[in-house]
């Protein structure tokens, strides 16, 4: 009654001989192990292998930034900052500066940069003493021997071709959508143009008003356009939309 | 005012009147060499200041240099068996850390100063008395179990020429003083005030007393074979015949399964079941009290397997060559890792077993197996092929 489990279990007390079976599984494995090193790795002294496209900190390639404020506005823990820093030739420019003991290593600042000057570097030793050595600034952001592969390039679909049926085409980010211009709004201020990264708004007279003042509407140039929002950020009167335009 | 080298003379001690063993004992040359050498130099001091006096002349003569030759025997004897020690503990180490796939102990060449290591570490510890416990039996327990677990560790003699003394019932001896400590757990256990304590050294005493019997009837067995309780005997009796592991292949198993349990090693190590207890019967002691316990269950450890080494692998005996060779020493202590090996091996495999079990593996198979090793003796001394 009280056993009702134990009578299901064999009689035989050679059974009790289970216990030899993990001897040899043990013993296999001090053999294993003895023949090859154990797997640890003694990791200040030896390092782990790093895989190819490893997203480390997030670097920067000064000169091929353009200062389109993408990645601060990307960031999901916003510890990307635009400061204000002197190039090579003394000119005033905008660059991100990363507070690395915020940052997530996610890599997508570098992935919707549109000029590829963010990279992920395959550096991940990041501890300081201090955590204002932990903010690295535009210069200190710089990886030597950056090349290609630490590049991240996205590429996605447009939903209105995958409702067309055509999932073989695949879009930079940069080539999707365009700012669309709402004319009774502008009031022409000129703003977007000021602080296009790229250059490519120009503001053309299209008439003039009563008192003989010249009335500015923006012109997009399509093609040096990378979809920063900059101008729509600006604009006073939101009369810029990004939409999508292929 | 006579020379250095008057005074620092390499005798032979045989030569020495008062030489206490009737063979040469390796320790005590060794201990009565330092003397001489040491002494000589004290001696030369003392005659380079009171040129011709008397206590030089003292200090070397044959009573003090022979007892203090065996004081320092006694030295020799105990940094012998802490070196073969402290490897037993990196043999296991390493062992563990093969069996886990990891790298063991890592500080000085192979990881072998990392006990070193653990014991400053635990040496610089704070001495802490709990408040409740009882001071006296809690500081005199720990003292003999670590004290009769070293003496007993030191007496075990490593080859012919390596003794402390040749006792003529040497493993009666060696097996008295190592049922000390059960006693001594128990009472470390009580006076500790303390629920996980007291029923740690409550299991410790119970274990080890019921595992001492089957222990006892395989001496029995083994001496009757041999002869002989004397240990030099028992040696002596297996070269010229055959390792008693042979015949007495079921005592073997028994006694490695019972010495595992007196050390209280795992899977037997219901007493300490950190699992469960804490620390067993050792929880209130911290700093280099708990180092000297856990150096004192290595000395037990390397007791067992010298007992199983001496009782059963023929001792010091090289298999063709005969007991009484040159590396009698290095012999013996090889086949006392191996045993260890294995004892460490069974560490990484198997699991602590329960308390109602360990019992009834004492005294339901351990015990009828050892009556059944003495009655294969008793037949095979009776049937005359031994």
């Amino acid at each position: 009654m009280k056993w009702k489990y134990l009578d299901q279990y064999p009689k035989n007390n050679a059974r009790h001989l289970w216990v030899l079976k993990s001897y040899w599984v043990t013993l296999k494995q001090i053999v294993k192990s003895g023949l090859r090193r154990p797997v640890t790795i003694m990791y200040p002294y030896e390092k782990e292998w790093i895989p190819d496209y490893y997203r480390g900190r997030p670097g920067l390639v000064f000169d091929k930034c353009i200062g389109c404020r993408v990645c601060e506005r990307i960031c999901p823990t916003t510890c990307i900052e635009m400061v204000t820093v002197e190039d090579a030739e003394g000119k005033e420019v905008l660059r991100p500066q990363v507070n690395v003991g915020r940052c997530m290593m996610c890599g997508y600042c570098a992935e919707y940069c549109p000029t590829k000057a963010m990279i992920t570097t395959p550096e991940y030793e990041l501890a300081t003493f201090t955590r204002e050595e932990l903010i690295f600034d535009p210069f200190q952001l710089a990886y030597e021997g950056h090349n290609e592969e630490m590049e991240v390039h996205i590429a996605e679909n447009l939903i209105s071709d995958l409702e067309k049926g055509i999932d073989d085409r695949f879009l930079s980010t940069v080539d999707v959508d365009r700012p669309i211009l709402d004319d009774d709004a502008c009031i022409g201020c000129s703003r977007c143009a000021r602080e296009c990264p790229v250059g490519a708004v120009e503001m053309i007279e299209v008439g003039k008003t009563e008192k003989g003042r010249a009335i500015k509407r923006p012109i997009f140039d399509n093609d040096k356009c990378i979809a920063c929002e900059r101008c729509i950020i600006i604009c006073p009167k939101d009369a810029l939309e990004l939409k999508e335009v292929l | 005012m006579a020379p250095i080298s008057d005074w620092i003379v390499l005798s032979n001690p045989m030569n020495n009147p008062l030489y206490p063993f009737g063979v040469s004992n390796m320790p005590y040359n060794a201990g009565y060499k330092i003397w001489q050498i040491l002494g000589g130099l004290i001696a030369w001091l003392i005659d380079v200041i009171v040129p011709g006096n008397r206590v030089s002349l003292w200090l070397m003569g044959d009573a003090v240099s022979n007892a203090l030759g065996m004081i320092l025997m006694v030295i020799v004897i105990f940094a012998v068996c802490f070196i073969v020690n402290l490897t037993m503990i990196w043999v296991e180490r390493k062992v563990l850390g093969r069996l886990m796939d990891r790298r063991a102990t890592m500080i000085g060449p192979l990881g072998y100063l990392q006990c070193l290591g653990d014991g400053l570490k635990t040496f610089l510890k704070e001495h802490i008395v709990p408040d409740k416990a009882d001071h006296m039996t809690y500081m005199w327990a720990v003292s003999i179990i670590v004290g009769s677990s070293v003496l007993v560790a030191g007496m075990i003699p490593l080859s012919y020429r390596f003794f402390l003394h040749d006792y003529g019932a040497g493993l009666l001896i060696i097996f008295g003083l190592f049922a000390v400590a059960p006693l001594m757990i128990l009472v470390a256990g009580w006076s500790q005030n303390n629920k996980y304590s007291l029923i740690g050294g409550m299991r410790g005493a119970a274990q080890m007393i019921s595992y001492e019997i089957p222990i006892l009837l395989v001496f029995a067995a083994v001496a009757l074979m041999a002869g002989s309780f004397n240990i030099n005997e028992i040696v002596r009796y297996q070269s010229e015949n055959t390792w008693f592991i042979i015949p007495q292949i079921i005592g073997f198993v028994v006694f490695i399964v019972a010495g595992t349990a007196e050390a209280e090693r795992i899977p037997f190590d219901l007493p300490e079941a950190e699992a469960e207890l804490v620390e067993g019967w050792q929880t209130e002691y911290g700093g280099m009290k708990w180092g000297l316990i856990m150096l004192s269950e290595y000395f037990r450890g390397y007791v067992v397997c010298a007992l199983g080494v001496i009782m059963f692998l023929g001792g010091w005996d090289i298999p063709f060559l005969g007991a009484e060779t040159w590396g009698a020493e290095l012999a013996f202590l090889l086949k006392v890792f191996l045993l260890f090996f294995i004892m460490a091996w069974t560490r990484g495999t198997l699991c602590r077993i329960r308390t109602d079990q360990i019992l009834n593996l004492g005294w339901k198979v351990l015990l009828p197996l050892a009556i059944l090793n003495l009655f294969v003796v008793v037949v095979l001394k009776v049937g005359g092929l031994f």
